[in-house]
């Protein structure tokens, strides 16, 4: 595809990658948190937790939720292990994540 | 048979067209780039013996594929000459390494450089400056290199700060380029030069990376003798915290000679500082560590331990010196490595040249 310069034009290339991530849109929402397990998985960062828990706090107010599961995966700068994820998506209905730095 | 290259391209009238394209749409680092001509980039990878679909490297997490055509394009972009070609090649493989966690580190508000130190004699037939003002600007090698990594993070990872992934709080200009060769010259008698070090023959060439923070230069112009440079070390390693996993010792000449005069070997220096570098676990939280400082990992400090001795290094084998700068002056540097060397190593990887 790419050619040398022709004679009236001057041809660059271009330098960058297609990105790869593909993403599976959003996950559906349920109707109501009632009865659901509430997945809340922090990143390892110090405010991630006391984040999660005020969340959780409010969620718990207002609806009739099961329980809380609470999981860390340990390191900030790295997705959380497979292994790590099939478990906790055993253990909740639902989830919610937080970075907090 | 011309290699067939595959990227998309641009026709534009010149050069100067071509710079400015390059600059709106966000393909330089704010400094004007070489335009990337077929006939240049097919030249940078026959200089490394490479096909442009041969794959330098897999970002980990992102799954990024860092092919040499995509690499070869940038390094054109940075400025470099063919023959860097094999160095910017084992620098990709090397930074898409996991243990070098290349996505925390370009991506992170710590905010690291990838730092590219070369031995070997590739250093000698490229000329990267290993000697007066090593990280200063004024030699191609080491600016166009450092900077064709730069460029590939940027452009094919997509980690840019304008508009991309990159979320550094500070960064630092390092972010544009970093790129020296150790001073083989000025190692202290019976020191093994850090590829040998790391594991490859004296005779074989190799870059090593380092997701190098901002570097701290000191001078200690009275010492003269290992204990009291290393001294002078520990005073600039301790506000890293306790237990740094991996940190770069920029020792300069002047400071190395006194190690030959001692007839010290190399590993000493680690030895010495991880015995001798240590404070009180109070002393510690004093200096504001009450959670990051730690013995290990999972252990916070607590005032039951406070008199517990612990160490600015993990191991011995947590300092990892290196020989660099001009003859004159005693003014050295410690590098402080990302997460301080927990989650990203020090990567080494031999440099294939064509022959």
């Amino acid at each position: 595809m790419a050619t040398d310069t022709s004679e009236n034009t001057f041809r660059v290339l271009d330098p960058t990658s297609p990105q790869s991530i593909v993403t599976d849109g959003m996950a559906e929402r349920p109707e109501s948190l009632k009865g659901m397990r509430i997945g809340l998985l922090r990143n390892d960062k110090l405010n991630a937790e006391p984040l999660l828990d005020a969340i959780y706090d409010v969620i718990a107010e207002r609806f009739e939720v099961a329980s809380a599961y609470r999981i860390n995966k340990g390191d900030a700068s790295r997705p959380a292990e497979p292994d790590l994820l099939g478990d906790f998506s055993n253990e909740v209905d639902v989830a919610i994540l937080a970075n907090g730095d | 048979m011309t290699p067939r290259l595959t990227s998309d391209y641009l026709e534009l009238p010149g050069p100067l067209e071509a710079i400015e394209a390059y600059f709106e749409k966000s393909w330089s680092d704010g400094l004007p780039v070489v335009p990337p001509t077929p006939k240049a980039v097919t030249a940078m990878l026959a200089a490394a013996n490479l096909a442009p679909d041969v794959i330098l490297g897999i970002e980990p997490v992102k799954g990024a594929v860092i092919t040499a055509e995509k690499a070869a394009i940038n390094a054109v972009m940075a400025g470099c000459k063919p023959e860097y070609m094999p160095v910017v090649a084992a620098a990709v493989e090397a930074i898409t390494k996991p243990e070098f966690n290349l996505h925390g580190i370009t991506v992170s508000t710590m905010g690291a450089a990838i730092m590219l130190i070369v031995n070997g004699p590739i250093t000698k037939q490229l000329e990267i400056n290993s000697g007066v003002s090593t990280f200063g600007p004024g030699y191609r090698a080491n600016a166009t290199i450092g900077r064709a990594i730069r460029l590939i993070v940027m452009n094919v990872l997509g980690t840019r700060s304008n508009d991309g992934l990159d979320k550094a709080t500070l960064g630092h200009p390092g972010k544009y380029t970093w790129c020296v060769a150790e001073n083989d010259q000025a190692l202290p008698e019976n020191w093994s030069p850090l590829h040998v070090t790391r594991g490859i023959d004296e005779s074989d060439s190799s870059v090593t990376v380092v997701s190098g923070l901002s570097a701290t230069q000191f001078g200690e112009h009275e010492a003269d003798t290992p204990e009291g440079i290393l001294d002078a070390f520990a005073q600039r390693l301790y506000p890293m915290g306790p237990s740094v996993k991996q940190v770069i010792l920029i020792i300069c000449p002047e400071h190395a000679a006194h190690f030959t005069t001692a007839g010290w070997k190399k590993e000493q220096v680690g030895q010495y500082l991880f015995e001798n570098a240590c404070k009180p676990t109070s002393e510690w939280i004093a200096m504001g560590f009450p959670s990051g400082a730690q013995k290990d990992s999972n252990a916070e400090l607590t005032v039951e331990n406070d008199d517990e001795p612990i160490s600015v290094l993990d191991s011995p084998e947590s300092a990892i010196p290196i020989v660099v700068g001009g003859d004159g002056g005693a003014w050295s540097a410690v590098i402080p490595l990302w997460s301080l060397g927990s989650r990203s190593k020090v990567v080494t990887r031999p440099i294939i040249t064509k022959e």
